[in-house]
């Protein structure tokens, strides 16, 4: 082979991962809006302040402890359930009043949330671009394909399908997780069975936005933490749940791959347009099968 | 007029309609009676195009009509009532009526004409028929469960149906407003001369008003005929009805 | 939702000093409120539209201000990058809107509530991100600015009253439509999506031409705003923008058929004034939001309308229908 031909290859195979890793990070947070989509059936337009939230906790803990590798971790359990902790005082305090309300007033209250989480972060920690070291054991890189890949990458790479088969674990094998995916697809059933059925939705949307606190966490390291973060990854959420299918986890991972891989390879081939490839696979997904790749669970 | 044959429809697995036939002619009143979950509610839907059958055919006015979306079987001349109330909540009594009269006459995608000077006359007299007359200005949302249901009635006569079909018409009703009821269902079928099907529970309005009847049970039909024959038959079965 | 209706009781003379104070507005008020009232009328004009779906339609229309970028975009390239005469490019913007409307509109009303106002947002976000990133053709994220514009349209005064005029004439069509066969099956579409097939109604092609509709006026107000602002940029296109446009709605009242005019009024004057105390208009904005949510959930027009009532089914018994 000639060396641009190895080139090229090792381009392709290094976006791949690339790609991968963006989309385990990409799944982590959607994966969380998927399953509030899928018990609350509304789509969280917090979901993204959150996760810059989630961003910006990590940054102040990883400087809190110096900087070094220990605060990282810290951050990385302290996150979610800070980012729970805030979720569980908006979801009592105010959300769950209005479950028997129409869903685009659930839908406007998750809104009115993104805005206040956000100006809030604005005055918290100002308009900043921070940025987060990743722990000593993930910095710098290793080559595959005879290309560098940072070794963080590779790190979530691992850490995606292990939070999905937590998740799966979790929704599947325990008692509370089966009571939320059959307040899922039935939820009179649930509530005639004598299950208070607000408690399953305020447990759904905190721990669907604990994981919005977890990517946050995760995608420090990677990215510059600073505002507008939420308006960038809540779209890019919602369609990777709308193309996978509501509520579907595994519809997530799909959907992250596809926009995750199609973002990346756009930004070899064609730099400018890059944002746009994911919107083109999302809308030829949606076209070819409008409710998503994977069945919604409802 | 409206043939139904082996009629079929699953709902993941469960059989709410299986091999259900029946026959309605012109000008005549046939109920359809059997116990709860018999899939008589489901036939009803399957005939008005509100679900798709799994199997079977349907033909009215010797037109097949199977799984035609459910305004085009409006179209060709049969309207229906609901169970559950399936009224336009936010709409005056008035404009209730009046967007079915529009569609029966083909004007509803008139965009520059105000609404007022549409077939108020014929909306009026559907109103006057139902006995709304006197509140045609109220919210529908507001009214009481049995004017709600005789206006359920109501927009389906604006669509001048030639079989109008009735989905326990007289459910939820107090003894005055069934006998206002049953009264309206008899007038409609003497002088429009209408071709009614309906189902219903209470037994004096079924053998009061019908000419035939079909017996449902567990989704097919068990016996059609004369009020008489069926009578008889039902004593027979009384056992394996159970309450009906 | 009746009681507000403009020929009755006091509203027409409420109306008449209205229209009379905005003409005169000019004569005496210094230029900078002339330019907010301009801003208002477009913004009117946005919210009403939305409102024909969302409100009357009861269709999730999540991203709106799609079709407002197009209308604006589509009359700043005309005017900027080609060499026909301006009113084409008054005419294209809202056709063009349509068209996209129609379009998207094509693919959504296949789909339930939900799906619908996510695949539109989807849809919606691939024309913001072209848009954002053509640089060579819309200027990218800088958009485009100081754009000329006709000689009739020159100066905040004469754009002030042809936005006047255009804001009357929509209102005027806008309720036409509203009082229409066409109107009147949409709002039962609205109620009762199920129960209007059940008489004869096609539903999805009633759900379209609603779209289409509301997308070309969404088109004509963004044409005007390049009239008031004579610039574009990518924001017009931006889901907050949309969602915003639905507070509006939201706050004027969704079942009233002039609420959304005075939404639009609400939010932006309460946006200028707040900008000039403080950064953090958002987070105003959101506290409005969940106060609408929990207190006025009918808008400040429904509420009015709930209040009158009485008043005003005492006038309608006198009438004939």
């Amino acid at each position: 082979m000639e060396a641009s031909q190895v080139a090229f290859l090792s381009a392709i195979g290094n976006h791949f991962l690339v790609g991968i890793s963006r989309a385990m990070i990409l799944f982590v947070v959607s994966a969380g809006l998927s399953f509030i989509l899928g018990v609350l059936r509304v789509p969280n337009l917090a979901h993204g302040s959150l996760y810059m939230i989630g961003a910006f906790v990590a940054h102040g803990l990883t400087t809190f402890f110096g900087g070094g590798s220990i605060g990282f971790w810290f951050a990385l359990l302290l996150s979610p359930l800070v980012v729970a902790l805030i979720s569980l005082v908006a979801e009592r305090a105010l959300f769950c009043h209005l479950y028997e309300r129409e869903h685009l007033m659930l839908l406007l209250f998750t809104f009115a949330l993104m805005l206040i989480l956000g100006d809030l972060v604005k005055i918290f920690w100002g308009a900043d671009y921070r940025s987060v070291t990743a722990p000593k054991l993930l910095q710098g890189s290793v080559t595959v394909f005879s290309s560098p890949i940072p070794k963080y990458n590779l790190f979530l790479l691992g850490m995606g399908p292990v939070i999905a088969v937590a998740l799966y674990l979790f929704s599947n094998k325990t008692r509370i997780g089966k009571i939320a995916r059959a307040a899922a697809a039935d939820r009179e059933m649930v509530s005639a069975i004598g299950i208070n059925v607000s408690w399953v939705f305020a447990f759904a949307f905190i721990l669907g936005c604990s994981l919005a606190g977890l990517g946050g966490a995760l995608v420090s390291p990677t990215v510059s933490v600073t505002l507008g973060m939420d308006h960038d990854i809540i779209i890019e959420t919602f369609l990777i749940v709308t193309i996978g299918g509501l509520g579907n986890m595994w519809g997530a991972m799909v959907g992250s791959l596809i926009f995750g891989l199609t973002q990346s390879f756009g930004v070899l081939f064609l730099p400018q347009f890059a944002i746009v490839f994911p919107y083109i696979a999302v809308v030829i997904v949606l076209i070819w099968k409008p409710r998503g790749m994977l069945k919604a669970v409802w | 007029m409206l043939r139904v044959e082996n009629a079929q429809k699953d709902f993941d697995g469960f059989k709410a309609v299986n091999g259900a036939s029946l026959s309605v002619e012109k000008g005549e009143i046939v109920a359809v009676i059997g116990p709860n979950g018999a899939g008589k509610t489901t036939l009803f839907n399957l005939i008005t195009g509100q679900l798709k059958p799994n199997g079977g055919t349907i033909t009215f006015l010797g037109e097949d009509i199977t799984s035609m979306p459910s305004h085009r079987i409006c179209k060709k001349g049969i309207a229906r009532s609901f169970q559950i109330a399936n009224i336009f909540h936010r709409l005056s009594v008035f404009r209730n009526v009046q967007v079915s009269v529009l569609s029966q006459k083909n004007r509803n995608l008139n965009l520059f004409l105000s609404s007022d000077s549409f077939f108020v006359k014929e909306t009026q007299s559907i109103l006057k028929n139902a006995g709304l007359a006197d509140k045609h200005q109220e919210i529908a949302g507001s009214l009481s469960h049995g004017d709600r249901r005789l206006l359920e009635i109501a927009i389906a006569l604006g669509n001048e149906p030639r079989l109008l079909i009735l989905d326990e018409p007289t459910a939820g009703m107090s003894p005055e407003e069934t006998a206002t009821t049953i009264s309206l269902i008899k007038r409609l079928a003497e002088t429009r001369g209408l071709t009614i099907l309906f189902c219903e529970h209470d037994m004096d309005v079924v053998f009061g008003v019908s000419h035939r009847i079909m017996v449902m049970e567990q989704g097919r039909t068990l016996v059609q005929g004369k009020p008489d024959e069926v009578k008889n038959n039902l004593e027979v079965q009384r056992a394996y009805l159970g309450t009906e | 939702m009746r009681a507000i209706d403009f020929q009755k009781g006091r509203t027409p003379i409420f109306n008449s000093i209205l229209l009379a104070f905005l003409i005169l507005a000019p004569a005496v008020l210094p230029a900078f409120y002339i330019y907010i009232f301009s801003v208002i009328f477009v913004t009117a004009i946005l919210a009403m539209s939305l409102n024909l779906v969302v409100g009357h339609g009861g269709l999730y229309q999540f991203h709106h201000g799609v079709f407002y970028g197009i209308g604006a975009y589509t009359l700043a390239l005309i005017l900027t990058k080609t060499d026909l005469p301006p009113w084409v490019g008054f005419i294209a913007g809202p056709v063009c809107a349509a068209l996209a409307g129609w379009l998207i509109g094509l693919f959504c009303v296949r789909l339930s509530r939900l799906y619908f106002g996510m695949l539109q947002i989807s849809l919606g976000s691939l024309i913001w991100a072209v848009t954002f990133r053509w640089y060579a053709l819309t200027g990218g994220d800088d958009g485009i600015h100081g754009i000329e514009l006709p000689g009739i349209l020159s100066g905040i005064t004469r754009s002030y009253y042809v936005i006047l005029i255009v804001l009357s004439v929509c209102l005027i069509a806008l309720y036409r439509i509203y009082k229409s066969p066409f109107g009147i099956t949409l709002r039962a579409i609205r109620d009762n999506p199920e129960r209007c097939a059940a008489v004869g109604i096609n539903v999805r092609r009633h759900q379209l031409l609603a779209i289409v509709i509301a997308t070309f006026f969404a088109g004509v107000a963004g044409v005007f705003f390049v009239v008031v602002e004579r610039s574009v940029f990518p924001d017009l296109m931006f889901w907050v923008l949309s969602l915003e446009i639905m507070i509006m709605c939201l706050l004027g009242g969704w079942f009233t058929f002039s609420g959304p005019i005075l939404g639009a009024a609400i939010m932006v004057s309460l946006r200028t004034f707040a900008g000039v105390y403080t950064e953090y208009w958002t987070l105003i904005l959101g506290v409005i939001l969940i106060l609408l949510i929990f207190f006025l959930p009918e808008g400040v027009m429904g509420f009015i309308a709930l209040k009158l009532k009485r008043r005003e089914l005492l006038l309608e018994a006198k009438k004939d229908i």
